[in-house]
């Protein structure tokens, strides 16, 4: 058992636990986070992406020991029900989730990538981006389209463009 | 008209006037999915918990001599370890026929196959106690190939041999057919063992309440179903199980079949109260989870000088593993659709159902169909090619229309939009416009194709099941209305569509309502969530029991002011006046009211759905009453390099009747195309000599965003006269025409046909060497 303290959704947090434990398995068993899903468990399919940093990383294969003073953002610290992010309303508003798995780590994917970017992001980027994210309900199409959709509204909301 | 056919036909129900229905709606589940606030079953945490876990076979095929668990079991922080000799009641599941052992006993037939189940404090305790578990086998011939499966040679797996069913369908007579036609194409196609590859893997959990009730929470296609096969293996009244088996993170058959739910009941009997926990990593998914039916499909098809198919002769033979599941309703339903929506006069058609020990098959979207439209939609291209005919002429010639006889035989009274998808087709922008696209590569090494086709998926079970539908709707104390259905949500949206027509028929917002799903205590038994029927069930069944909450509302506030109960409506959560629309009531003063006077706020109804009257003897099960149709036009590239392909452009051109929730079909249309990218291109779990050569997400290759292309729906709508909307339903039917009309868009743009999906850049590439590409044989 080691001690380990971390930011999470901005705020200071501690946990005891084996080092070895993966950052997945810590936010759903020990912090009670289960907006970030297990599917491979070996970094093939992005349901389990967190932020560290500003970065979408598989918190599948991070080991809780390697976040030692990061600052980690799961889904739930991007928005819940009563103050959802600008992503999450176009995922809704364009029918981007289906059987909802997925979506979680898409919607870190996608905030990660619109975090970078100053336009309204094109297909091709988006597909760049995303590239790493199964989802084996939607087809896609709606997510490119969401993402798009989420990027003007930022933009909109902001006045940049 | 009999009263069943009375009851079958609903006076055209007008969507433009609907707030609701047939609008582009988003999903009611959308807020707590893209917070990640849902929690799935396999998201549950409960304190004092355990984990569950399962030794599965070591062999594919194999004698047990004998089981050694007391290391297991003596191993600290395990709670038990069960094997076939815990099994209080039956010992086998399954859905057609109970094949398959819960726990095995003296022989494993496949790698899927439980040999022994723990539960312990730990998930790492569990797996050492697995471990440790000592299983001796006698190694036994293992029987890979359904064709070798059948021959006298190879061994029995089950008792009555290797062939778990024959099933048939003749009309007219192929061999003079045959012999009178102007050009025969013969061809085999092979295809692969698609995975489901959920996002959610199989999971859940199983825990003895204090008033003993046994719940089950496991993710699932039919909760009373799932119930019946529990109370099966456990010997006990399926009235003391508590089945929930939504929302799923996916399904798409996969669920349909008992995943872990009988191994949770069993542990759950022995931890004392404490809720016990399975849930599979993707490699046990893989390997233990159901999947597609790989098929040898032989088709031979004959056709005149004109275009007219005359004759279509057809030989499927399904590998569905070690045990039967859904296999003998999918190799039914594969014979049913295997001509096409077409109606062609002279037909020879049967499939085998046949084990071997490669994994299981099962329930897959599509069931069946994907498999065997490959050959009539090739030949039809072929022969659309050799008579210079167009590929969408040739189609609009051969379909049935509405009241013309289907090439199994049976006269179609329900609605058939396929002439129309054709239509659609015919003028799209992408068909009309294919020279300029085809001349215009990436690459100049690349080269593009265009390909249409067509087909067609039953809605709703075949003659020898039967097929309820039920709602009901309750008043809540706050003046909500929740309304129940059985259909699990699986993904489709089905739920978001129940609270559409609920707010629809009781004039209300759609916040208004709540909806519950698969739950035995919550729910009416209402059938599956498979068949595409879950829009048609759940619809009709919502509409049949929304007149009676009407009733029971209106009644209510009659006998409260003392006013005639036709001259109240209901609206926005209020009984009004029906003349000048004043408010006379809020729905919770009703509730409070009845529920003083001790009277029930809830009402429910029932509906059978309609069927044909005359099967089609030895087909198991065909003909169906409803079918889903759907067209597809696709755009191909193929790099002459290596083979390798990228779809562009799709256009799904649905007929799933009346559309209730157009968003909803996109997704199904969207959703259905790129699975229908991967079956075609990509996906195939290899099994050789019994053993998963697949293991995980990285060596089963699904289609990523980066091989989305841009897909476009063009909905056609051929209101369905049974049902009180028009629909149909569409679930299925969206993965299909576009797996040959990608092949056929491969051979539009290089010339190579390939017989054995998925099309992967090796066989693509080998096609476009080989010379030996079909060509027509002379019939005299
Ligand atoms: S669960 Fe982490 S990448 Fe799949
Ligand atoms: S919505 Fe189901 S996997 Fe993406």
């Amino acid at each position: 058992m080691k001690k380990i303290q971390f930011h999470l959704n901005g705020k200071k947090e501690t946990v005891h636990c084996p080092p070895a434990k993966t950052l997945l398995e810590v936010l759903r068993e020990d912090m009670g986070l289960t907006g970030s899903k297990e599917c491979c468990g070996k970094g093939e399919c992005g349901s389990c992406s967190v932020l560290i940093g500003d970065e979408a990383i598989c918190s599948c294969l991070i080991l809780v020991g390697q976040v030692e003073n990061e600052s980690i953002v799961t889904v739930e610290g991007i928005g819940l029900q009563d103050n959802m992010d600008v992503v999450q309303e176009a995922f809704i508003k364009e029918g981007a989730t289906q059987c909802g798995y997925c979506t979680p780590g898409i919607i870190v994917a996608a905030k990660s990538f619109l975090k970078d970017i100053e336009h309204v992001p094109t297909v091709e980027e988006i597909k760049t981006a995303l590239g790493g994210n199964l989802c084996r309900c939607t087809g896609y199409q709606k997510i490119i389209t969401a993402i798009q959709s989420a990027a003007r509204n930022k933009f909109a909301l902001s006045g940049e463009a | 008209m009999s009263i069943g056919e009375k009851a079958n036909t609903h006076k055209e129900y007008s969507n433009e006037r609907n707030q609701w229905i047939g609008k582009r709606i988003a999903r009611i589940d959308g807020p707590e999915k893209v917070t990640g606030e849902l929690k799935y079953m396999t998201d549950e945490n409960y304190s004092n918990m355990v984990w569950g876990k399962v030794l599965r076979a070591e062999y594919p095929h194999a004698k047990i001599k004998n089981i050694e668990t007391e290391k297991a079991e003596s191993l600290p922080g395990v709670i038990c370890v069960l094997t076939y000799k815990d099994i209080p009641g039956f010992n086998g599941f399954g859905i057609v026929t109970p094949d398959q052992p819960v726990l095995c006993e003296d022989v494993v037939r496949c790698t899927a196959d439980a040999v022994a189940l723990v539960a312990a404090e730990t998930s790492e305790i569990a797996d050492e106690a697995i471990n440790l578990i000592h299983v001796d086998y006698e190694p036994l011939k293992v029987v890979t190939d359904a064709e070798y499966a059948m021959t006298g040679e190879a061994p029995y797996l089950h008792p009555d041999g290797n062939i778990h069913s024959h099933v048939k369908i003749n009309n007219g007579d192929v061999d003079q057919a045959f012999k009178h036609a102007d050009y025969i194409f013969e061809n085999t196609y092979y295809s692969p063992r698609q995975m489901h590859a959920f996002i959610e893997t199989e999971g859940g959990w199983g825990l003895v309440e204090e008033d003993g009730t046994l719940k089950i929470q496991c993710p699932g296609q039919y909760a009373y179903r799932d119930r019946l096969q529990i109370s099966r293996t456990l010997g006990i009244n399926p009235e003391r199980i508590h089945v929930i088996s939504s929302p799923n993170g996916g399904g798409f058959g996969g669920k349909d079949e008992i995943t872990v739910q009988i191994y949770l009941a069993l542990l759950a009997l022995h931890t004392e109260g404490r809720p016990v926990k399975i849930h599979l990593t993707r490699e046990e998914s893989v390997q233990a989870g159901m999947k597609r039916h790989p098929f040898k499909v032989q088709v031979k098809t004959a056709a005149n000088k004109d275009g007219v198919i005359t004759a279509n002769q057809v030989r499927a033979v399904a590998d569905t593993g070690a045990f039967a599941s859904l296999g003998p309703a999918v190799i039914s339903l594969a014979v049913e659709h295997a001509c096409g929506p077409y109606k062609i006069p002279n037909v020879d058609i049967e499939g085998f159902c046949v084990y071997t020990n490669n994994g299981i098959a099962g329930a897959f979207r599509g069931f069946g169909v994907n498999q065997v439209c490959v050959g009539i939609e090739t030949h039809i291209d072929m022969i659309a090619e050799q008579i210079n005919m167009d590929p969408i002429e040739i189609r609009k010639k051969n379909v049935y229309h509405q009241g013309e006889k289907s090439s199994v035989g049976h006269i179609v009274k329900s609605s058939v939009g396929t002439h129309e998808t054709l239509e659609k087709a015919q003028n799209c922008e992408l068909w009309t416009n294919q020279n300029i696209y085809k001349s215009q590569p990436s690459e100049p090494w690349k080269k593009r194709g265009v390909a249409v086709s067509t087909s067609f998926h039953a809605v709703g079970m075949g003659l020898d099941k039967p097929d309820y539908g039920a709602a009901s709707i309750e008043l809540l104390h706050d003046g909500r209305l929740k309304v129940a259905v059985g259909p699990e949500e699986i993904g489709t949206g089905n739920g978001t569509v129940y609270a559409q027509v609920c707010a629809e028929l009781l004039h209300c917002d759609m916040a208004d309502i709540s909806v519950v799903q698969g739950d035995t205590s919550e729910t009416l038994d209402s059938g599956t969530i498979s068949a595409s029927r879950s829009t048609y069930t759940g619809s009709r069944a919502i509409a049949t029991t929304a007149p009676l909450m009407i009733e029971l509302l209106t009644g209510t506030a009659s006998e409260m002011l003392n006013i005639p109960a036709k001259d109240i409506d209901v609206e926005d959560c209020n009984v009004i006046h029906k003349k000048d629309h004043s408010i006379l009531l809020s729905f919770t003063e009703l509730y409070d009211y009845l529920s003083i006077n001790k009277t029930s706020t809830k009402v429910n109804s029932q509906f059978y759905l309609p069927k044909e009257k005359e099967a089609i003897k030895g087909s198991g099960g065909a003909p169906h009453h409803i079918y889903g149709y759907q067209t597809n036009v696709v755009m191909v590239e193929v790099d002459t390099l290596t083979g390798e392909t990228d779809v562009l452009r799709v256009v799904s051109i649905p007929d799933c009747g009346r559309v209730m929730n157009l968003q909803g079909l996109e997704g199904q249309t969207e959703g259905g195309a790129i699975m229908g990218i991967g079956y075609t291109l990509y996906e195939d779990v290899i099994i050789e000599e019994g053993y998963h050569k697949t293991s995980n997400l990285g060596d089963y290759i699904i289609p990523t965003i980066r091989e989305t292309p841009e897909i476009e729906t063009i909905p056609v709508e051929a209101p369905e006269p049974s049902n009180p909307f028009g629909a149909k339903g569409i679930g299925e039917v969206v993965m299909i025409p576009i797996i040959p009309a990608i092949m056929s868009a491969i051979y539009d743009a290089t010339g190579a046909r390939v017989k054995h999906l998925p099309a992967t850049p090796e066989r693509i590439f080998n096609a476009m060497k080989s010379t030996t590409s079909s060509v027509p044989m002379s019939s005299r």
